[in-house]
């Protein structure tokens, strides 16, 4: 079935809102299970988007998926779902209360981001 | 449902602004390095310590979820970064990849600190 055309801001809007909230329910679930000592919430939906990206961006190459279906899901989705910002502050604030867990956010959210978007490209590839 | 609404129509304004950026940038300085991600993360984190300083910031919920998760949160972006460092690595551009790669996180710290000052608060230690 082939999508209806839609603007490209469309397309990112619709997958703005999606990714933005699925942050901020994912960060309140994980703030209520595991405490607010370390940043839970941005360290798990930067790493998960990573690797959802590390899928999405290898199979838009290898599968050609629609343009404005990647803008909803790469540049909507996945770049609001995921948060440079927040990331930004957890590291400082953390700093004040814990160093070694500030240097080890800070560095194990790019570090195991990577890897992740790593990953995400194999298990495109290998299927 | 207020907290939703709020964070929805930030989210809207950050990942259009973001869109947009990238494409200016692009067109005005190429796609040989990813300009327009480095742009929203750093101007991005720079607002992010303005703005959580703010007094708003602490009293009013609901501008929080607007400018900081909606707007500011989906203004940047991590996953992009994270592809942008990738394909850098896969043109075995290494020093320009290393250089994105931990200048970004480096200078998001910094730039954050700076929006900190920006707003009158003493940065930590």
């Amino acid at each position: 079935m082939p999508l209806p055309e839609i603007s490209a801001p469309l397309a990112v809007s619709l997958g703005a809102i999606p990714g933005a909230l699925s942050r901020y329910y994912l960060g309140l679930f994980l703030t209520r299970k595991l405490g607010s000592h370390f940043p839970f919430g941005t360290f798990a939906v930067n790493l998960s988007g990573s690797l959802l990206m590390g899928i999405v961006a290898t199979a838009a190459i290898e599968h050609a998926i629609p343009a404005h279906l990647q803008l909803s899901i790469a540049t909507g989705f996945l770049g609001s779902y995921t948060t440079f910002s927040t990331y930004a502050l957890d590291t400082v604030n953390l700093w004040q209360s814990n160093k070694s867990a500030a240097l080890f956010y800070s560095l194990g959210s790019i570090g195991f981001g990577l890897l992740g978007l790593g990953l995400g490209v194999m298990l495109v590839r290998r299927l | 449902m207020r907290a939703a609404v709020a964070i929805s129509l930030g989210a809207i304004a950050g990942a259009l602004s973001r869109y947009f950026v990238a494409i200016a940038l692009q067109t005005w300085l190429g796609s040989g390095f990813p300009f327009g991600t480095l742009f929203v993360n750093l101007s991005g984190a720079f607002a992010m310590g303005w703005f959580s300083s703010l007094s708003i910031a602490v009293r009013s919920p609901e501008v929080r979820l607007l400018i900081a998760t909606g707007f500011l949160g989906s203004y940047t972006t991590f996953s992009t970064y994270e592809l942008d460092a990738a394909n850098l690595l896969a043109l075995r551009q290494w020093q320009a990849a290393a250089l994105y790669w931990l200048g970004s996180a480096i200078l998001g710290v910094v730039a954050l600190l700076g929006g900190r000052l920006l707003a009158g608060k003493k940065s930590p230690d």
